[in-house]
């Protein structure tokens, strides 16, 4: 509690795909990570010159500390955001991890032959039931926790919803993207009653994530 | 097989000890400043017709409450909220009172579904007031201030902030693009979780490209006086510039009372537009990641219910306030100080214990 006063504001990063990229952006807007941070095991770190602590959760968890203004704000992809459905705000498009959310099988009649009941696997199901609920094909979610493109392989579902970032696992597996369902981005995700109760510092980090973001892209 | 009784329902919770004092005390000092500035007490039916909250809050929000049917099949709800039912009776039980009337609750109010993951109860009480019968920048000042009283009288001066806006702003800028209602709503979540390349994307179709700029500028449109010049330029249309006309009125006022620290403008809060018709604010404390408060001006609600007239209200969760207040205060001791009461002689111990109960003193019988 005491460090927290000292500190502006708490920064949830998502471990994994996005945490190199999203760690590169932060350093261009000159948030220099203490150096101890690398290769340890530790969860948290502060920046160098202590206004930033930052968190190091999944990426599921983000918005789950954000909502709940632990952490008062994160980085995160739109992807999760999507199927968190969280309560959070979204001010910035970081421009990072660009990837899409798609609809993927064998050929493009695996999803339109079978239209009385599709069968999708996917880890993304509030985005796969949303994205053929608008379309009116009923469908039976099945929900993994990873490998989804073995599914259609192995005949489990007949097709998948999920994150394809350059389309070449999914090749790997005999499966090609037949319907994009939305970009998704990193995000800059900031918790309601923080972003009034921090205005400035939370103006500060925008403007600077925003700022190096413009000069990557 | 039978479900141990040991649970407890999804959302629900006890309060007890000094937390429960906590709570207790912060209701009675809403509802005695409440009292301060002559708001007289309603209390108003735990169940009623579902219909009812359907009208007043509109059938999204009416959807989150705990629902059930009557004997002669009609649908009954738990209370979702107080206004609806204030309103109603503003219309119809109080048609002929003088106006303005004053009205002040604290009362449960229960959502089957939680708003969000971060406000998981399902059980919560609003301690709330609403100025029906008044409109204009004195309504909506006096109402803000007993706000911020409660506040301060919780020891909560310089930690908390409340958040103003106008729904009219976002309503003229998107009458004036033409929106159909699912591109109205959808404009109107973009604002809201304050989606700025998002909002120009959505915005390219419908508006030049510098006015897409000036638009999403909408979502970073917060802060103090210096807000207003800045909005001035980006938005012209006549329904937005009256309703900035309005916030700016009421914010010059704060600034003379000396409030204007705990106060912010934010253009982007567009949570409840269909609910509300001018003023909404929302009100947070350093501490705690949801809001404890909010409110606004609803001159349609009592329309519904067969008497258009201008109402402003705000509510405080009571729940949230005692989370806050708690872990800034820690847990405090009710301290004993009370006598402590034994005797072999039934009469004897309860006639001393009567005394002093008397005297108003604090008796433990002892056993």
């Amino acid at each position: 509690m005491e460090r927290e006063e000292l500190t502006k504001l708490t920064i949830a990063l998502a471990k994994g795909r996005m945490q190199e990229e999203a760690q590169r952006l932060l350093l261009r807007a000159g948030i220099e990570l203490d150096e101890t941070l690398n290769g340890s095991r530790r969860l948290t770190a502060y920046d160098r010159r202590g206004r930033y602590r930052l968190v190091f959760v999944k990426p599921a968890d983000v918005p789950v500390y954000v909502e709940h203004g632990i952490a008062d704000c994160g980085i995160v992809g739109r992807d999760v955001l999507m199927e968190a459905e969280a309560d959070v705000l979204q001010p910035l498009d970081l421009g990072i991890n660009r990837c899409r959310i798609a609809v993927a099988a064998k050929g493009p009649d695996d999803v339109t032959r079978n239209l009385g009941m599709l069968r999708v696997a996917t880890k993304y199901p509030r985005i796969a039931a949303a994205h053929f609920g608008r379309r009116g094909i009923p469908v039976e979610i099945i929900e993994l926790a990873g490998s989804v493109e073995l599914a259609p392989v192995l005949g489990l579902s007949d097709c998948i919803v999920d994150l394809v970032e350059t389309g070449r696992t999914l090749a790997e597996n005999g499966l090609q993207v037949v319907e994009v369902i939305a970009e998704s981005t990193g995000r800059l995700v900031a918790n309601r009653a923080s972003y009034q109760l921090k205005a400035e510092a939370m103006a500060e980090l925008i403007a600077a994530l925003g700022r190096a973001s413009e000069r990557e892209g | 097989m039978s479900e141990p009784l040991s649970k407890i329902p999804v959302g629900m919770k006890y309060y007890f000890g000094s937390q429960a004092r906590l709570r207790r005390d912060v209701e009675d000092l809403a509802m005695a400043v409440f009292r301060g500035w002559s708001y007289e007490e309603i209390v108003t039916p735990t169940i009623d017709y579902y219909a009812l909250f359907e009208r007043g809050m509109g059938r999204s929000q009416a959807h989150r409450a705990f629902r059930f049917t009557d004997t002669d099949g009609r649908l009954l709800a738990l209370r979702p909220d107080i206004t609806s039912s204030v309103a109603r009776a503003a219309a119809t039980l109080f048609a002929e009172r003088a106006r303005p009337l004053r009205f002040c609750y604290a009362a449960t109010v229960f959502h089957q579904r939680p708003r969000s993951h971060a406000e998981w109860r399902r059980e919560t009480t609003h301690l709330g007031c609403e100025l029906i019968g008044a409109r204009g920048v004195n309504a909506d000042l006096e109402v803000l201030l007993i706000a911020a009283e409660i506040l301060r009288r919780l020891g909560l001066a310089g930690d908390y902030r409340i958040t103003l806006n106008d729904v009219e702003v976002f309503n003229g800028v998107a009458e004036n693009l033409k929106l159909d209602e699912t591109a109205r709503e959808h404009l109107r979540q973009l604002i809201d979780a304050r989606n700025a390349s998002e909002l120009r994307e959505f915005l390219a179709p419908y508006a030049p490209a510098e006015d897409c700029i000036a638009f999403a500028q909408l979502t970073r449109l917060a802060g103090k006086s210096e807000m207003f010049d800045r909005a001035r330029h980006l938005i012209v249309n006549e329904r937005s510039r009256r309703a900035l006309e309005n916030l700016e009125a009421l914010w010059r006022a704060l600034e003379a009372l000396g409030l204007a620290d705990s106060f912010e403008i934010d253009l982007g809060d567009v949570s409840e537009l269909d609910y509300y018709t001018g003023l909404v604010f929302r009100i947070y404390v350093r501490g705690l990641g949801v809001r404890v408060g909010n409110g606004g001006r609803y001159d349609g609600l009592t329309a519904n219910f067969g008497r258009a007239e201008p109402a402003i209200g705000f509510i405080f969760d009571l729940d949230s306030l005692t989370d806050v207040l708690w872990r800034r205060r820690g847990a405090q001791d009710a301290g004993d100080g009370g006598a402590r009461l034994r005797d072999e002689d039934r009469i004897a111990l309860f006639r001393s214990a009567l005394r002093l109960r008397e005297a108003d003193e604090r008796v433990l019988i002892e056993f």
